[in-house]
C-alpha cells in the first residue's frame, strides 16, 4: 500500500475536498519553500511542483498554505499499518509511506486475493488517502510496483516479466548514483540486473545488490513487522471545525478501523471504550464532551462499533464546535472462537440478540428499552416494575394465582358514578370478590382500596377499585378505573 | 381454508384455526388486529401463540399502558421473555420495529400504532418477510377503511369471556358474520353462567322474631 498524496491528505483528507474548503480555494503543500503537494484547485491555477512560496501565493491568492509536517506523515502511516493488522498480523512500515502486509496466510480466510484487495480497500475508505496497491510474491517486488502504478502479478513468473521493465531510479539505493546510470544508459531494472555484479558491488555498495536480489526472491526477506501497544488510544485533529455531531462520525470511523485492526491484532474483543470530543478553545474553554460506549456483548466487528456510534453520536448535542476526537479504549476481553456448530440456531445466537438491544438502547436511550423485575409488594404499581435491560435488578417470581389486566393506567382514572354504581361509558357490574390491597403505610403512602373485575356493558372487562375511606368519614364511595384486561 | 405453504404458530383455537389461512397465525408477515381500545382481549387471543414463541424472546413496542408482569404470570407466560420498547417520535419507533424484524432473534413482536403511512406498513412488512417472527400491529378501528400490506386483517371487539373477531381481509373467502373464538384465563371469578344470581330474601313474617329484639318505643 502506498499513499501517493499523502503530505497533501494528511491536512484534507480526500472525503472533505469539495464540501468544506470550498470550491477553489486550492491547497499547497511547502517543504523548504518549495511546493511538494497540491491539489486540483491549486494545480489549476497554475501551481506547480517545485515553485517558489512567492511564485504559489502570487498564482493563488486564497490558497491555504502549509508547511510539510513528517510527524503527522509518519502517524498517519503507523494509523494505516494499525488498521491493516486486522488483515494479517505481519505488517511492516516500509520506507516512502509505504505499508507492506503478508498476506499469503490471509488468503483463504479473506476469500481469495480480489475479495481481500476489496477488503482492504474499504476498510482504508475510513482514513481519506488515496491508496495504490500492488500485490507481488516478494515484499521488495511489491513495495517497487506499488510506488510505479500498482498492479497484481501473483507468481514468480509473471512478477519476473513486469519487473524489468520498472525504471532504474525506482529503487530506492539506485538513486544516489543516478548521474551514474543516466550516463550508463541504465533506465530499467532489467537494465541493472545485466551490469556485472562484483563492478557494482564495488562502486554501490551491496545494498543495492541486496535490494534487487530480494525483489526477485533470490535473497531472504526480513521485516521488523509493526508491534501493537498495550493500550490502544487514539486522537486525530480534525481538518476543520465541525458543528455537527453527526458530521464526527466520518473521523471516527477512521478510528474505529484503525481499533478493529489493534483488537484483532491482539485478538481481544472490544466491552467499553469512549470517544471524546475536544471542543474549540473559544473565549471560555469547554470540557471535552465524552461518550462513553458499553457492550453487553464483547465485539470486534466494525459495522456494528460504526453502527452503534452513529446511532449515540445522533443523540448528542455539541455545546461547542468540535476540533479533535479521541477514541480510548476502556475495557477489553480475550475475544472467543467463532462457533462451529454445523446447524445455526434459528433466531440467531444470543450475540444476536445482545447486539440488537445495544442497538435500540443507542438510539431509543436506556430508559425506552426495559424488561420486567417485579418488585414483592401488594401494590399493583410497585410489582409491576420494568428496569432497562442493561440494569442487574433481579426480579422476584410472582405468584400468578389472580387474574390481573395485562395493562395498568399511569394514574388511575376516577370514575363517575351512577345510582350508586361506577360508571365508565355504560354501567359496570362487578363479576370477581373484591380483593382488598392495603399497603404502605411503612413508606408515608398508604394505600386502602379494594378492587373488583367490572364488566361493562360491551362486556369489556376493567379493573377498578373503591378507596375505602375511613369509616367516620361521611363521604360517597370513590371508584377508580386502574387496569385493562388485554 | 385452505392451506398454502404458509409458516404458521398454533393460534390454540380449533374453531379460529379453521379460518386462519394456513390454520394459524403467520410468521414472517404483518398482521393487522384492529381494537377499539386496548383492553379488547387482544393480549389473551394471542396469548397461546405467545406462548409457543416465548422460548425466543417477546417484543412489545409502543404498549399503550404499561404492562404489567403479574398478568404475564396469570397466563402462564413467562414474565422475563417480555421486552418493552419505547419510542418517543414515531420514525424512531418504527426503525425500532425494522431492526428488531430484520435481526429475527425476537420470536414475536406486537406493535401498538395509531398512525402509520403506508408506505411505511410495507416497509415494516417486508421486513417481517425476512424474518421468522410474528408480527401485530394493534391499531384502532378506525384504521379499518385505510389501506395496509397486510394479508391478513382482523378487526377485534369484547365479548363475554371471549371475543367475536370480524375478518376485514384474509387470503380466502370473505367471511362477513363474525367469529366468536372462546378465551381462557378469564378474569370473571363470579357466576359465570347465571350471572346475577340474587335471591329473594324472605317475607318478613310478623311476630317471628325474638321480643327482645325488637326495639320498643
Amino acid at each position: 500500500m502506498y499513499l501517493p498524496h499523502l503530505s497533501r491528505e494528511v491536512f484534507q483528507p480526500n472525503w472533505s475536498s469539495t464540501s468544506e474548503a470550498g470550491l477553489g480555494s486550492g491547497l499547497v503543500v511547502l517543504d523548504h519553500e518549495r511546493v511538494v503537494a497540491l491539489d486540483q484547485a491549486a494545480h489549476e491555477a497554475g501551481v506547480r511542483i517545485g515553485m517558489r512560496k512567492g511564485g504559489a501565493l502570487t498564482l493563488a491568492p486564497d490558497a491555504r498554505i502549509h508547511d510539510k509536517d513528517e510527524l503527522k506523515e509518519q502517524q498517519a502511516v503507523a494509523d494505516v499499518a494499525t488498521a491493516l493488522m486486522q488483515f494479517s498480523p505481519q505488517v511492516a512500515i516500509a520506507e516512502e509511506q509505504t505499508v507492506l502486509v503478508d498476506v499469503s496466510a490471509s488468503l483463504r480466510l479473506f476469500g481469495g486475493v480480489r475479495a481481500l484487495r476489496c477488503a482492504i480497500r474499504a476498510s482504508l475508505a475510513a482514513f481519506g488517502f488515496t491508496v495504490r496497491m500492488s500485490v507481488a510474491p516478494t515484499g521488495q517486488s511489491a513495495w517497487l510496483m506499488a510506488r510505479y502504478r500498482g498492479g497484481r502479478r501473483l507468481s514468480i513468473r509473471s512478477l519476473m516479466r513486469q519487473l524489468p521493465r520498472l525504471p532504474a531510479l525506482l529503487v530506492l539505493e539506485a538513486r544516489r548514483y543516478a548521474d551514474w546510470f543516466d550516463g550508463l544508459g541504465c533506465t530499467s531494472v532489467a537494465d541493472l540486473r545485466r551490469l556485472p555484479r562484483a563492478g557494482l558491488k564495488k562502486r554501490c555498495g551491496t545494498a543495492l545488490l541486496d535490494t534487487l536480489d530480494r525483489a526477485v526472491g533470490e535473497a531472504p526477506e526480513l521485516y521488523e513487522w509493526v508491534q501493537t501497544p498495550p493500550s490502544f488510544n487514539a486522537r486525530i485533529e480534525l481538518p476543520d471545525r465541525v458543528e455537527h455531531a453527526e458530521a464526527v462520525l466520518f473521523v471516527a470511523r477512521r478510528l474505529i478501523v484503525q481499533l478493529t485492526g489493534w483488537l484483532a491484532s491482539k485478538q481481544l474483543a472490544l466491552t467499553r471504550f469512549s470517544i471524546e470530543l475536544e471542543h474549540e478553545r473559544g473565549r471560555a474553554a469547554s470540557p471535552p464532551t465524552t461518550i462513553e460506549v458499553a457492550l453487553a456483548e464483547p465485539t470486534w466487528h466494525e459495522d456494528h462499533l460504526t453502527r452503534l456510534l452513529k446511532e449515540r453520536l445522533g443523540r448528542v448535542e455539541l455545546a461547542a464546535a468540535v476540533i479533535a476526537v479521541r477514541l480510548e479504549v476502556n475495557d477489553v476481553e480475550a475475544a472467543e472462537p467463532p462457533s462451529d456448530t454445523l446447524f445455526p440456531e434459528p433466531g440467531g445466537s444470543a450475540a444476536d440478540h445482545n447486539r440488537l438491544m445495544e442497538l435500540l438502547v443507542a438510539r431509543l436511550g436506556h430508559e425506552n428499552v426495559l424488561r420486567a423485575a417485579p418488585v414483592a409488594d401488594h401494590r399493583p404499581e410497585i410489582v409491576s416494575n420494568w428496569v432497562p435491560v442493561s440494569s442487574d435488578v433481579k426480579g422476584c417470581p410472582l405468584p400468578g394465582d389472580q387474574p390481573r389486566p395485562s395493562w395498568l393506567l399511569e394514574t388511575p382514572i376516577q370514575l363517575i358514578t351512577r345510582q350508586h354504581r361506577p360508571f365508565y361509558g355504560s354501567p359496570l357490574r362487578t363479576v370477581s370478590p373484591g380483593e382488598r390491597v392495603e399497603a404502605g403505610w411503612w413508606g408515608g403512602e398508604l394505600v386502602t382500596r379494594d378492587y373488583f373485575v367490572a364488566e361493562a356493558d360491551d362486556h369489556t372487562c376493567y379493573w377498578i377499585y373503591r378507596e375505602r375511606v375511613g369509616s367516620r368519614i361521611e363521604e360517597d364511595p370513590r371508584w377508580f378505573l386502574h387496569g385493562l384486561f388485554g | 381454508m385452505a392451506s398454502a405453504r404458509v409458516n404458521v404458530v398454533p393460534c390454540g383455537s380449533e374453531t379460529l384455526a379453521a379460518e386462519l389461512p394456513g390454520g394459524g397465525w403467520p410468521k414472517g408477515a404483518l398482521t393487522d388486529l384492529l381494537v377499539q381500545q386496548p383492553g379488547a382481549g387482544e393480549m389473551r387471543l394471542l396469548l397461546p401463540a405467545l406462548k409457543a414463541v416465548a422460548t425466543r424472546r417477546i417484543a412489545f413496542l409502543q404498549p399503550p399502558h404499561r404492562f404489567q408482569p403479574e398478568a404475564a404470570a396469570y397466563w402462564g407466560l413467562p414474565e422475563t421473555s417480555i421486552n418493552v420498547v419505547r419510542a418517543q417520535k414515531t420514525a424512531d419507533a418504527l426503525w425500532a420495529g425494522e431492526q428488531i424484524l430484520r435481526s429475527g432473534t425476537f420470536g414475536a413482536l406486537i406493535f401498538w400504532q395509531s398512525h402509520v403511512r403506508p408506505e411505511a406498513l410495507r416497509r415494516l412488512h417486508l421486513a417481517a418477510q425476512t424474518s421468522e417472527s410474528l408480527f401485530f400491529m394493534v391499531r384502532p378501528l378506525a384504521a379499518a377503511s385505510d389501506t395496509s400490506p397486510a394479508p391478513l386483517r382482523i378487526a377485534v371487539r369484547p365479548a363475554r369471556d371471549s371475543v367475536s373477531l370480524e375478518f376485514l381481509k384474509r387470503r380466502g373467502p370473505a367471511r362477513d358474520e363474525p367469529l366468536v373464538v372462546g378465551l381462557t384465563h378469564s378474569p370473571i371469578l363470579l357466576n359465570r353462567h347465571a350471572s346475577v344470581d340474587r335471591r329473594v330474601s324472605a317475607a318478613p313474617q310478623p311476630r317471628s322474631l325474638p321480643a327482645e329484639l325488637v326495639l320498643h318505643e
